[in-house]
């Protein structure tokens, strides 16, 4: 099955609801309904339990009985505390470099390399083409010893770029982009060429257009391992001022002992970016996942 | 930007086609190396080279401090084939991915076929389930931390308004693999889940149709449509989630250190740990590559297995 | 999303990208001489105490500002140290434990201490315990200096004892089967147990009060590499037996964790708890009637396993001389203050301080300020140390023989199997 055609069958969220003639209050329709709210509930209860415990003062946070209803009340002062005097909007300034960076030129390096398999025929495609295919199995996280190492020789520990050049490329999107590139009908770029339009050209005034739903999907794949990568900036980075989100949060703690309410609050800051765009571009993200998904592991 | 294809053919043109031929040659592979380039250097230096380089530090004493560079031939892979805590933690990484891809594939396709039914407050179902995979392990793990903690934790703290005894969830050595399984159902089902339901909307309507006029109820419908029908995709998601498990570092990492007593540890912190914690870069690096094997191995197996369900 | 504004979401990234890589091309490249960055692993109420003590030394004006960045404490400190270390970006000044640096001065992840400089800023070698300035020395050169001493210590109730009718007791036993009596008696009045002890997935804890005991019976143990390791197998299992006899789920409980011992001992549910002194401020926080003592000398020889916190300079590719000397002052000036640090239940290492009579009045410290003299550290070798794999190594062994379940001998047997194989290895640092 081609991860288009889901793609493209996602699009339809909204095909099945009860069909003509089926009582939509039978009692089987019920008790599935029952079944999905619970699990729903608990599947949401770890963030409702980190929303409620972010907004106690740390004396109800750190109370032995849980309680919905504290002593103290409710407040924002954890978020307050967190966003003053914390290194959290720096580190997400880190993540939000480094992963637009990651993102734009892993889509670009990804879409021109794409392309070169499905159209050009050049020395050496098929060599790379099985490099390429071999790579998908090497998982990151063996490399990370010599990738250090090398970083160090480099003198990119410790930098953007260290974090970033290591993220930057994809081989599964490279195959993803190339046989979607081998669908668009090759007779739309030889008109252009015929009218004396160079390769690059045709690349970014045909090709590109008419892909932008597979680059958006993509980009939203990517964009969010980037975001969400720990290993990788955990080894190369050493200085909190550097850190992303996921890493910062992870390597360097409170002075001021254990602070469970500000602990929730930098839990649900770091959270929240991509929950709100997800929210916002909910179609979007599924169909993106969908898409690239399989390729994408 | 070309002008040389700017004139229409002529005859003139046709006499030097083989001369032609062969620039247009030399055209093609300057052009498709040059689309390629970009991701072709990045894919070698930061994965060939790396790669390379960490086969050959397996065959050195190299160390984080780079002393003991010279060759030592298969010492570090003898060295590791003997090594408790790396049989150990081989175990751990094998156990883990049992128990984890087990109910990331039935509870996801459950979810899925739940939530397909159509029912209202759809988009809810949705979010609930695919939101925790937005979030970076350590948000989950800071969020599960407190779920857990032992005296302040909100499960035992319901335990304890049911007159249970605590559970030291991520202490205790019997329980604390499985606390981190939950974890982990909870973090990525909804990766799963999500492609189960791409690949139900892709189920032609028509089929449920003739089944029901042939008077299939519903669960024979679910068991002899639904589920084959499902097939390639349940073999691709059981490949994915089998390799993804194997590599789990980040919450194991967090949640528990590999504790108790190395109860938890995986290969992939025991490769961090060999490395930078016990400052052994070549047998880090022979660990990695015994680990990489397996990999290939499992890969295969699947491969043919795969390739013989769908020939059959 | 329309095309439109994912155009200009896509612009307004690249602009943020590009902007953002040339600033962050060159990180701390431009750091001024007189910012020092300090690394430590100190939270909860040793971070409040040292946070305090950064800001002090900051506010005195003496041309330098700390700037102090907390780590997680153990494993993940020591692996981002040596990492950093091994960059050559490590931070000006960070805190060691003593019995790591073997594992760090070998490998020149550190930088030795000038004595000469030392001297400038009023620091000799006659300010520390002759113990603990030793285990601060590799190969003949200093490379850490001594916050503290922050041993493994008794802490009892003082209104269950007198009533127990144990107060002299605690400090006079000299034998177990005299411990083991306290124990019960103490167990008759509190009705729960008598002490509390928390080890389970703990491999410090459970090494800490092993070492102690260990070592009182005269045992040593010494680890060269290239040689099988030097232990007392009998002392060893003599030791190992006698836990196992506490943890009866009477006197102790038979699988307590440190969060349950704690809390067990804070609301009166037992008579005695074993911990490190770092545990201070907790207990005294919770207003309960506490006292503190050495852990008695049971088996015939003084012994008290302990740790200190030492500063450290990590190895930087690029050393600047006046921030160098700075940190001179700065550790100065926090050692000098120490009294503070003294407060979190630590022995201060620095002896103006620790012969202060400020320091003399606090109490329990006080009871304990002796140990320095017959401190035991962790044996030196570089896989040792306070969140050493070496302590897990003893966990995996012997958690079962705390438990109960297993024999004291075999897993004795086996921790040593597992040290032998580490020395036969090649050193890698």
């Amino acid at each position: 099955m081609s991860t288009y055609t889901l793609a493209r069958n996602l699009r339809g969220t909204v095909k099945q609801t009860h069909k003509p003639g089926e009582n939509p209050w039978s009692v089987s329709r019920i008790a599935a309904l029952l079944v999905l709210a619970v699990l729903a509930a608990t599947w949401l209860v770890p963030f409702a339990w980190a929303v409620v415990t972010s907004l106690k003062s740390e004396a109800d946070a750190g109370a032995s009985q849980i309680t919905l209803n504290p002593p103290d009340g409710f407040s924002f002062d954890a978020y307050r505390k967190v966003l003053s005097a914390g290194d959290i909007p720096s580190w997400a300034w880190n993540s939000l470099i480094t992963s637009v960076a990651i993102t734009l030129i892993t889509v670009a390096t990804s879409a021109l390399a794409g392309y070169a398999f499905s159209r050009v025929n050049f020395k050496g495609k098929r060599w790379l083409y099985a490099a390429i295919i071999a790579a998908i199995i090497i998982p990151p996280q063996l490399l990370i010893v010599p990738l250090f190492r090398q970083m160090l020789a480099f003198n990119l520990v410790d930098t953007y770029w260290g974090i970033i050049l290591p993220q930057s490329f994809a081989p599964a999107m490279v195959l993803i982009l190339k046989r979607f590139f081998d669908q668009i009908p090759v007779e739309l770029e030889e008109a252009a060429r015929v009218d004396g339009a160079g390769r690059l050209r045709v690349f970014w005034s045909i090709v590109l257009p008419l892909s932008r739903p597979i680059l958006a999907a993509v980009a939203i794949f990517v964009f969010i391992g980037a975001w969400n990568n720990f290993l990788w900036p955990f080894i190369v980075t050493t200085d909190a001022h550097l850190m992303t989100l996921p890493v910062g949060l992870q390597t360097v703690k409170s002075a001021y002992g254990l602070q469970y309410a500000q602990n929730m609050a930098s839990a649900i800051l770091a959270a929240l970016p991509l929950v709100v765009v997800f929210l916002f571009f909910q179609r979007q993200i599924i169909k993106g996942i969908a898409t690239t998904g399989f390729g994408g592991q | 930007m070309t002008t040389a294809i700017d004139t229409p053919a002529t005859a003139a043109e046709k006499e030097v086609s083989a001369q032609g031929k062969a620039r247009a040659k030399r055209g093609e592979n300057l052009t498709g190396w040059t689309f390629a380039a970009p991701f072709a250097v990045l894919f070698g230096l930061f994965l060939v080279v790396p790669a390379l380089y960490g086969l050959y530090l397996s065959f050195t004493g190299e160390t984080l401090t780079g002393s003991g560079s010279g060759l030592v031939g298969f010492a570090n892979y003898a060295d590791a084939l003997r090594d408790p805590d790396m049989w150990k933690s081989l175990g751990n990484t094998l156990w883990f991915t049992a128990l984890s891809t087990i109910p990331l594939v039935v509870l996801s396709l459950a979810l899925a076929l739940l939530v397909n039914l159509g029912l209202p407050g759809r988009w809810l179902w949705r979010l609930s389930f695919f939101l925790p995979y937005l979030l970076a392990s350590t948000v989950v793990v800071m969020f599960w931390s407190w779920m857990y903690n032992p005296t302040l934790g909100l499960i035992n703290g319901v335990l304890a308004k049911f007159g249970a005894a605590p559970v030291a969830w991520l202490q205790d050595p019997k329980v604390a693999m499985i606390s981190v399984v939950i974890t982990t159902l909870w973090w990525t089902i909804g990766f799963n889940f999500l492609l189960y339901l791409a690949a139900l909307q892709n189920i032609p309507e028509q089929q449920f149709e003739a089944a029901a006029i042939d008077g299939a109820g519903k669960w024979r419908q679910l068991f002899s449509i639904v589920i084959p029908q499902l097939t390639p995709t349940t073999a691709l998601i059981v490949t994915l989630q089998i390799l993804a498990s194997l590599k789990v570092f980040d919450q194991i990492y967090m949640l528990t250190n590999g504790g108790p007593a190395g109860k938890t540890r995986s290969i992939v912190q025991y490769i961090y740990e060999s490395g930078f914690t016990g400052y052994r870069f070549g047998y880090s690096s022979a660990i990695s590559y015994l680990f990489f094997a397996l990999i290939v191995l499992v890969s295969l197996a699947q491969y043919k297995l795969i390739n013989r369900r769908s020939a059959a | 999303m329309t095309d439109l504004s994912r155009r200009g979401l896509l612009k307004t990234a690249a602009a943020l990208a590009g902007a953002g890589l040339l600033v962050g091309c060159a990180p701390g490249a431009s750091r001024k001489t007189t910012d020092l960055s300090y690394w430590h692993l100190l939270t909860g109420g040793d971070g409040t105490v040292m946070a305090g003590l950064v800001d002090a030394v900051n506010g005195a004006n003496l041309g330098f500002h700390t700037t102090q960045t907390v780590l997680a404490w153990g494993p993940p400190y020591y692996t981002k140290l040596a990492m950093a270390s091994a960059g050559g970006r490590a931070p000006d000044v960070a805190i060691m434990h003593a019995s790591r640096i073997a594992g760090y001065a070998p490998g020149g992840l550190l930088e030795p201490w000038d004595l000469d400089l030392l001297a400038e800023v009023g620091l000799h070698e006659s300010d520390f315990p002759v113990r603990v300035w030793e285990k601060c020395q590799y190969d003949g050169k200093l490379y850490a200096i001594a916050l503290d001493t922050h041993p493994f210590v008794l802490y009892y109730n003082t209104e269950h004892a007198s009533k127990a009718g144990v107060t002299d007791a605690l400090r006079s036993m000299q034998s177990p089967e005299e411990f083991t009596e306290v124990a019960n008696k103490l167990q008759k009045v509190t009705g729960k147990h008598g002490l509390s002890y928390g080890y389970l997935g703990d491999g410090s804890q459970m090494w800490r009060l092993f070492y102690t005991l260990y070592r009182q019976t005269g045992a040593d143990m010494k680890l060269v590499p290239g040689q099988q390791a030097q232990v007392d197998k009998d002392a060893a299992v003599k030791t190992l037996t006698f836990i196992q006899s506490l943890l009866n789920d009477t006197i102790a409980s038979r699988s307590g964790d440190g969060g349950t011992a704690t809390s067990e001992f804070l609301h009166g549910e037992s008579g005695m708890f074993f911990g490190g002194v770092w545990e201070l401020p907790v207990l005294k926080d919770a207003k309960m009637p506490v006292d503190a003592v050495p852990i008695p000398t049971l088996f015939g020889t003084q012994a008290a396993y302990a740790d200190s916190h030492t500063f450290v300079l990590p190895r930087q590719s690029k050393v600047s001389p006046e921030r160098r000397k700075h940190v001179y002052t700065m550790v100065a000036e926090i050692l000098k203050r120490s009294v503070k640090w003294a407060g979190g239940g630590h022995i201060p290492a620095f002896q103006p301080v620790a012969k202060s009579a400020e320091y003399q009045a606090l109490k329990p410290q006080s009871n304990y300020a002796g140990i320095p003299a017959y401190v035991n550290y962790d044996p030196d070798a570089w896989f040792t140390g306070a969140g050493s794999d070496f302590q897990n190594y003893f966990a995996e062994n012997v958690q079962n023989v705390f438990l109960g379940s297993g024999d004291p001998g075999a897993g004795f047997d086996g921790f040593v199997a597992r040290l032998n194989k580490l020395l036969d290895r090649p050193q890698p640092v």
